[in-house]
């Protein structure tokens, strides 16, 4: 069967695998491979298969990537391979339309895709400091991931931006000089740091919003709730998620008097931020996203744990938000105590909502009281154990509503004459006052701890990680006059605060390369150090900045005022918050936020599809040794990607060292998340990976999230145990018995020695004598491709039994 | 009510009560795990997925339809299969607790599969009439319909042993070739779409679906090596035995002809014929091995290697993609 390649122009030729071979020889250019032959042969066999009898010189392109990326998890090698496939793709298309970058940036004005300002820096110079050598920093997934989401493209959605020209996109909507753009550009493009999707997407952009979430907050009446349904719809516009905390609404059943009727409750009102969220795209890449706080005093609580589950009147379920608990200190100790919770309406007890710690704790005695004595209409008594334990069952069901601390958030507000924090954002992270009338804004920025490593790998590289947060606080600075703000009540919040959010990444990729392992003391001393070192280094940056620039605009009224902040001025009420960074440490190749590796093989779900990702360190540390191999690779595939129990890694590598999440405490994890909080000035988000066999201990493990000062804690990740049929590995269903080899086994037995698998055995000696070994191997493999005409090997072929 | 065997006649009123000491303990363990796998087709985002659907191309979006048209008119056709005909003859408590938990479950899948529909406002009709309209795919439920046909109502007979031999055969086609290797042929098809990152929310259903039927297979093979461990005279019958291991094969075959017909000269989400022909005969290898047949095939790996993204620990992000990793108990 002769296979016909169809050009682009239309002409049609016949296929040569050599040409294809030569190609993939042309991926290994500058690469100082031994075996480098071996590793062609390989991606030419994949392809062999997948090449139809018609193919495009684009299908074939692409077929070739497709090819190599099935290989990635046998090598590192296939990555690198995999992501110069992608480039090439990538890079030859905007070649055909772009000479230069400069002709992309002036494209991109004329089609009103970027901002005119753009022109007026000196494109030529900064064209000139563009190192595309940095391309090969970028591995496979995150090269897919940039191209399906981040690149910029034109009006047909055909993309028109290589991976630099993206990195410097974003710096040139950033910096306010040539200067402050190539440091920008410099750090990002090395993976130095990142900022947020957001500011990605959109830097540099007609669209110029750059902020990752928003906080609002809804007040008891219709007019307040329907105006933050169209603040909502703007905020998830543009991209952002929103936060909003809704506990100051009455709860069902009580009185409205302009009506002389009795209230719905929350549930109703939240149903309608459901629908918007799900009506709108966000920004068209990402689905938007909101998060509803409630605290749980509320009496419509029960109601709001429901939310998330799937079955049940569907009015009173909404599957596109999230929701999450705030939590008051006097509530965790009831519940450690076991005494009874009790529960009020918003409306009969306002003083509940805003105030925190020994305040809240007085209030809620005062209210307790008024209840008891009959004082109340509306309240009610419940088990308070009872309660939590109901809630940690919605939260190991559905993964919501998560757990956030109302007194630990507060009790840290730099701006308490502001306003109190209401409630945390999207992935609980931020921690900023704001009120009905201001609506906390969130820009962020994480860097990638794992490229601030020493050369001998001993120690974090503090001088370079100085210089990399000092970047970040001027360029975060610099988005909040450039920012977009898609409500009043967005800008006035960051106009008074100038709130930034400087978190991390890598962490556990750089504890690997210190030697630490996650799960050690050590570790939680390094998360220490690590978190002050950004605290000293960041507000030391914003108190110079302030000099330059001034103080943010509330903390020079209070001072006006004569009611002055007991800190040294600062540019910046808040620095730092350390977020999931799910989507950006995807770009970075590292591991996400403050967590461990997840697993050193698994898949990840996101909108560009599934991937493999590989523990890189592992892999490296393995063949480095020797040790890697496929049989190893089966072997930690078969086990859910776990090393603790290979023997023969055994003494060869610091098993410690790779751990996955499941295989670290959840003590552990919030021990570490606690050393980094003790210096954030917001919040950790942390998501915490609970094992199985742990997960009638969730009651222990959430109290000791509280006693140890976390201020939020995320999505609770339970190991599924039931999985499906493995679809590579081996699978024995039937064990030892027989089925229906029971007659093969009697027929065998009556046949003597003169058995068949005998005589196969005979054949394929002689096989192998006639036309060596190469060709018996090929024809064994059943390769249809391979079908032998010869009657002596059409024996031995499997497909011709 | 010991002595009482796999598959018997029984009395609505024996073996009604569950005990420590299970005669079939891994159907208990079955049904436990069937217990934990349950999810509702309204934990996934599907209407995520509308944008996505338009956008396929004509291949696409029949390779689509038809996988979806496959299992519409499918699920409920196993679980007719098991109530009509496999369910009366069962004897033990566990036994059919994990059989009925099965039949459950197809419920859901036809409820996700109605959803999809639904929620891409596809042609009902058509859809349900693919597996009449397309010859091959009306030959691939023919198969089963007719052999299990001949057991229903009492026609065959669990206690003698001809009957068994009848109700073997339809457990097979309907546990192992129906949702051991057509159904796996079209998860195939599914999980190429994701790996092309499209129809994602879609497909993580159908990633439910296959922990599903993984667990009904090993239902189906329990059955079946229980049969035979019981009434080892089934495979005194030289013809039957082969006659059964032929059936997996020309099933296999008929799975083929299909697929030429929707892959024959091109890709879809980037795979070949080829590719999905080794992997119908590997998967094949792998349900006659569990039989206790050797294989016939030999294809010593899976050639679909997207496909061991299924086989390891799965991180959502959760904004982006439906999770499938809560579980309900």
């Amino acid at each position: 069967m002769q296979r016909i390649v169809v050009k682009r122009d239309g002409t049609e030729e016949k296929f040569q695998m050599k040409k294809l071979i030569n190609a993939i020889f042309a991926l290994l250019d500058g690469l100082d491979i031994p075996d480098d032959y071996e590793i062609v042969f390989k991606v030419a066999k994949e392809l062999d298969l997948k090449i139809p009898q018609r193919v495009t010189t684009e299908e074939l392109d692409y077929l070739v990537l497709k090819a190599i990326e099935q290989l990635i998890p046998k090598h590192l090698i296939y990555d690198t391979l995999a992501s110069r496939q992608l480039l090439k793709i990538i890079n030859r298309r905007i070649d055909r339309r772009f000479g230069s970058f400069k002709d992309y940036i002036e494209y991109g004005v004329r089609q009103n895709l970027l901002k005119e300002e753009l022109l007026n820096f000196d494109i030529d110079y900064l064209e000139q400091n563009i190192d595309y050598s940095r391309d090969s920093l970028i591995d496979y997934f995150g090269l897919t991931t940039l191209k399906d989401r981040y690149l910029t493209k034109d009006r047909e959605f055909e993309i028109i931006e290589k991976p630099q020209w993206f990195f410097m996109r974003v710096a040139m909507g950033i910096g306010n000089n040539e200067e402050e753009i190539l440091k920008i550009y410099n750090k990002i493009s090395n993976l130095e740091y990142l900022h947020s999707t957001p500011t990605l997407y959109n830097s540099g952009t007609t669209t110029n919003q750059y902020s990752s979430c928003y906080v609002n907050v809804i007040d008891d009446s219709l007019e307040s709730i329907m105006d933050k349904a169209k603040e909502t719809a703007f905020l998830a516009k543009y991209a952002g998620g929103v936060g909003t905390d809704v506990t100051r609404i009455r709860a069902t059943g009580s009185k409205i008097h302009s009506l002389n009727a009795k209230s719905s409750g929350i549930i109703p009102f939240i149903k309608i931020f459901d629908t918007i969220v799900n009506a709108i795209q966000q920004g068209g890449r990402r689905r938007s996203s909101q998060v509803m706080y409630l605290q749980p005093w509320h009496l419509d609580i029960d109601a709001f744990l429901d939310l998330r589950e799937t079955t049940g009147n569907p009015y009173f379920r909404t599957p596109s938000l999230n929701t999450a608990v705030w939590m008051p200190d006097e509530i965790m100790r009831r519940i450690k105590e076991g005494e009874p919770l009790y529960l009020f309406d918003p409306a009969e007890c306002p003083e509940l909502v805003t105030s925190h710690g020994e305040e809240f704790t007085k209030h809620y005695f005062e209210c307790i009281e008024k209840a008891e004595t009959g004082q109340l209409k509306m309240w009610k008594k419940i088990d308070s154990q009872e309660f939590f334990n109901r809630y940690l069952f919605k939260l190991a069901k559905t993964g919501h509503p998560w757990l956030t601390f109302k007194d630990r958030h507060n009790e840290h507000n730099p701006c308490p004459e502001y306003s109190v924090i209401n409630s945390s954002n999207l992935c609980t992270e931020i921690s900023i006052p704001n009120s009905p009338e201001s609506t906390a804004v969130c820009t962020l920025a994480s860097v990638n701890l794992a490229r601030h490593i020493n050369e001998d790998k001993t120690d974090i590289d503090w001088d370079k990680l100085k210089d990399t947060i000092e970047t970040m606080v001027l360029a975060l600075d610099n988005i909040l006059d450039k920012n977009f703000y898609p409500s009043e009540e967005s800008r006035k919040n960051t106009m008074d605060l100038r709130p930034l959010g400087i978190g991390l990444m890598g962490f556990a990729e750089a504890l690997v390369d210190l030697g630490i392992p996650y799960d050690s003391d050590a570790a939680v001393d390094m998360a220490e150090k690590i978190a002050k070192f950004m605290r000293d280094t960041a507000y030391k940056k914003s108190q110079k900045l302030a000099e330059e620039r001034g103080a943010f605009l509330h903390y020079e009224e209070m001072k006006k005022a004569g009611k002055p902040y007991p800190y040294p001025p600062r540019r910046n009420a808040v620095l730092l918050a350390i977020a999931p960074t799910a989507s950006i440490s995807i770009i970075a190749g590292t591991t996400s936020s403050i967590d461990s590796y997840f697993s050193n093989i698994y898949s990840r779900d996101t909108l560009s599809g599934k991937f493999i990702v590989i523990n890189k360190k592992l892999m490296e540390e393995l063949d480095k040794k020797g040790l890697w191999n496929e049989e190893i690779a089966e072997k930690i595939k078969s086990q859910g990607g776990s090393i603790q129990y290979i023997q023969e890694l055994e003494g060869n590598i610091n098993k410690s060292l790779y751990k996955t999440a499941y295989e670290i405490h959840p003590y552990r994890q919030i021990k570490i998340a606690a050393a980094f909080q003790k210096y954030i000035d917001q919040a950790v988000s942390k998501s915490l990976y609970i094992e199985e066999d742990l997960r009638n201990k969730m009651f222990d493990i959430y109290m000791y999230a509280w006693e140890e000062g976390l201020k939020s804690t995320y999505y609770c990740f339970i190991d599924k145990t039931v999985k499906g049929e493995k679809y590579m590995q081996k699978v024995n269903k039937r064990g030892s018995r027989r089925g229906f080899g029971l007659l093969k086994e009697r027929v065998k037995a009556s046949q003597s020695e003169n058995n068949q698998e005998y005589e196969l055995k005979e054949i394929e000696e002689k096989a192998r004598e006639k036309y060596g070994d190469e060709i018996v191997e090929k024809v064994k493999s059943g390769n249809i491709e391979a079908c032998p005409t010869d009657p002596l090997l059409s024996k031995i072929c499997p497909s011709c039994e | 009510m010991s002595s009482l065997n796999f598959i018997g006649k029984t009395s609505v009123r024996d073996n009604i009560r569950l005990t420590d000491n299970p005669k079939y303990p891994v159907f208990k363990n079955l049904y436990v795990k069937q217990k934990k796998a349950v999810w509702f087709p309204e934990e996934l985002n599907i209407q995520q997925d509308v944008l996505d659907y338009k956008s396929l191309n004509p291949t696409e979006k029949d390779l689509f339809d038809s996988a979806v048209g496959y299992f519409a008119s499918s699920e409920l056709l196993v679980q007719n299969v098991l109530g009509n005909g496999f369910f009366p003859v069962l004897t033990d408590p566990y036994v059919k607790m994990s059989f009925t938990a099965q039949m459950f479950m197809e419920n859901i899948h036809s409820d996700f599969f109605e959803i999809i529909l639904n929620t891409f406002d596809m042609d009902r009709k058509r859809v349900y009439n693919i597996t009449l309209e397309d010859k091959l795919l009306m030959e691939k439920q023919e198969l089963i319909i007719r052999a299990v046909d001949r057991i229903t109502y009492g026609k065959a007979d669990p206690d003698s042993l001809e009957g068994k031999k009848q109700i073997l055969t339809s457990i097979l086609l309907n546990n192992i070739i129906q949702e051991g290797l057509f159904f796996y042929s079209a998860f195939a098809h599914f999980f190429a779409m994701k790996d092309v990152g499209k129809m994602k929310n879609v497909v993580s259903g159908v990633e439910l679906v296959l922990i599903d039927e993984s667990l009904h297979l090993q239902n189906g093979i329990e059955a079946i090596l229980t049969i035979i461990e019981e009434n080892p005279e089934i495979v005194d019958d030289i013809k039957f035995v082969e006659n059964i291991r032929d059936t997996i094969i020309d099933a296999v075959e008929l799975e083929l002809n299909y697929l030429k017909t929707k892959f024959g000269g091109t890709t879809i989400f980037g795979v070949s014929y080829k590719e999905l022909e080794q992997y119908m005969k590997y998967i094949a290898d792998r349900r006659l091995e569990e039989l206790g047949f050797d294989p016939q095939f030999k294809i010593s790996q899976n050639p679909l290697k997207f496909l061991q993204k299924e086989d390891v620990k799965k991180l959502t992000n959760f904004f982006e993609v439906s999770s499938t990793e809560y579980t309900n108990f």
